[in-house]
């Protein structure tokens, strides 16, 4: 090998301690310590059941252990126990007190509660544990966490474990039947009555929370006593009730029957037909006559909503033409107001013409008052014609200029027009300034 | 189309909010009308859940809805 032990391998030494002392002899003594121990009563139930010549060996266990038991079969013969009644699955109760057989040079040793008396557990030792395991679980809060789960009012999946034979089931089915409920049932089938039943239902309820469809469970069995029911009582299956997010819904025995399970489901039922009513809340024919309710209640708003409101809604039609009548009622006045207005202008026109026709009248009268004077009129009309044509603004109303200088007097040569340099040309209809840039 | 309800539950408690507040007779008219249709969505959504578990009962073990989902896996992939 070759290889070196490490220090503190080397440092690991057995502490300073008494003997070493011969096993057998410690054997024996250990076996006096074992002895000495107080006798006590145990119950729980019984598994693996063996006899041999003299004696028969069994463990009895619960949720939380177990404790390798013997009897020798005379004090098992005293205890008259029915036949067959020790046996796997069987709650009892058993005194005596803690034994070690040392063995010997060929036998092994082996450790054993040395039972001297036994009895099957009755109710009172049922309920004394039952009510031991109750306290437990309530006071770690265990009661209340089902109970705060939401229960879907209308489930589409429910899984359901039962015993695959037995009234629960039929009569769960009834009960769903009745509450107008066809939806999809998982049924998860586990022994309901032996010491196999409490870990199947426990695997069995575990498999279906682990369904998403499964929206709840029910735990179902028909009536029986507390031993019967026992496996509902377990206390690793109703810690797993506890502890799922699905709701369970427990149906065990009948009403006077109270099992753990009860306690920590979220519902329980004392018949599976109340079961289906609790995993199903509604009633789905009470249900669609609701909803027709709901309709015609609508359908009654709708209407009536327009129908209390078409006095308004008419008057409100009515609005834009009560409006457009009066805004046309304006413009009428409005109209007539301009008619008359113009009317007056018009009046006030004629009257003004009228005056002017008297003036011309009077002259024409004035002139009819001799010829004479009407010749002269002529005469001196033809006279001031003549004159005005030599006028230069008339010359200028025919499109010619007249060049003024700054002074205004006429320009009428070019050398006189580049000597004034700035002048300005008169048209018929006024002056513009100009400048004389250049001469040829 | 308002949004699809939650749950059955949750449907039908508006659909009770949405009766009531009609039978207050305090909703307008624009409101009652809306009120009206989200109260017949809701109905309708209801009426689907109620048909949805009035086909007949569907009885499965547990092994067999494990087989079923299996398959419609398969059929999905």
């Amino acid at each position: 090998m070759g290889e070196t032990l490490e220090p503190d391998h080397v440092a690991a030494r057995a502490p300073e301690l008494p003997g070493p002392f011969a096993v057998g002899r410690y054997a024996r003594k250990l076996q006096e310590e074992m002895r000495r121990r107080a006798r006590v009563l145990l119950i729980g139930e019984v598994t693996g059941v063996g006899r041999s010549k003299v004696q028969a060996y069994f463990e009895l266990r619960d949720g939380e252990g177990a404790v390798p038991c013997a009897i020798w079969l005379d004090d098992l013969d005293k205890a008259g126990l029915p036949e067959g009644a020790l046996r796997d699955g069987a709650e009892v109760v058993i005194a005596g007190g803690p034994d070690y057989y040392p063995g010997g040079g060929q036998a092994s040793p082996s450790f054993s509660f040395r039972a001297t008396h036994i009895r099957l557990a009755g109710e009172g030792d049922l309920l004394a544990r039952l009510e031991a395991l109750r306290k437990q679980l309530k006071a770690e809060g265990l009661f209340e966490l089902q109970r705060q789960l939401r229960r879907p009012l209308l489930p589409k999946t429910i899984g359901v474990v039962t015993a695959e034979s037995g009234a629960a089931r039929r009569d769960l089915v009834a009960g769903l039947q009745r509450r107008g409920w066809a939806g999809t049932v998982v049924w998860a089938f586990a022994p309901v009555q032996d010491r196999h039943a409490a870990p199947a239902i426990t695997a069995a309820i575990q498999d279906l929370a682990a369904r998403p469809q499964v929206e709840a469970i029910v735990v179902t069995r028909g009536g029986g006593s507390l031993a019967d029911l026992w496996a509902f009582c377990d206390e690793t299956l109703c810690r797993t009730v506890a502890l799922l997010r699905v709701p369970v819904v427990s149906a065990v025995g009948h009403e006077r029957d109270s099992t753990l399970i009860d306690d920590v489901a979220a519902v329980a039922c004392s018949t599976p037909t109340h079961a289906a009513e609790a995993a199903v809340p509604l009633d789905c024919g009470i249900a669609r006559l609701g909803l027709e309710r709901s309709v015609a209640v609508l359908s009654r708003a709708a209407e009536g909503a327009v129908r209390a409101r078409t006095p308004h809604l008419v008057a409100l039609a009515r609005g834009p033409a009560r409006a457009l009548r009066r805004e046309r009622l304006a413009l009428n006045q409005k109209t007539r107001e301009i008619r008359a207005a113009s009317e007056r202008s018009l009046a006030e026109r004629l009257g003004f013409q009228r005056r002017v026709a008297g003036v011309v009248l009077e002259r024409a009268a004035r002139r009819a008052a001799g010829a004479e004077m009407e010749r002269r009129r002529a005469a001196l009309h033809r006279a001031e014609v003549t004159l005005r044509a030599h006028e230069p603004e008339r010359t200028l109303e025919r499109g010619y200029a007249l060049v003024e200088d700054a002074e205004g007097e006429p320009v009428t040569a070019a050398a006189e027009a580049v000597a004034a340099e700035n002048v300005r040309l008169r048209f018929a209809d006024g002056g513009v300034k100009a400048r004389i840039e250049e001469s040829k | 189309m308002t949004e699809k309800p939650e749950s059955y539950e949750a449907a039908v408690e508006r659909l009770e909010q949405i009766i009531d507040r009609l039978d207050s007779g305090q909703a307008g008219l624009r409101e009652t009308l809306e009120l009206c249709g989200e109260g017949r969505d809701l109905v309708a959504y209801c009426t689907a859940e109620l048909d949805a578990v009035g086909e007949g009962l569907k009885e499965l073990k547990l092994d067999e809805l494990a087989t079923k989902l299996a398959g419609a896996a398969e059929a999905g992939a």
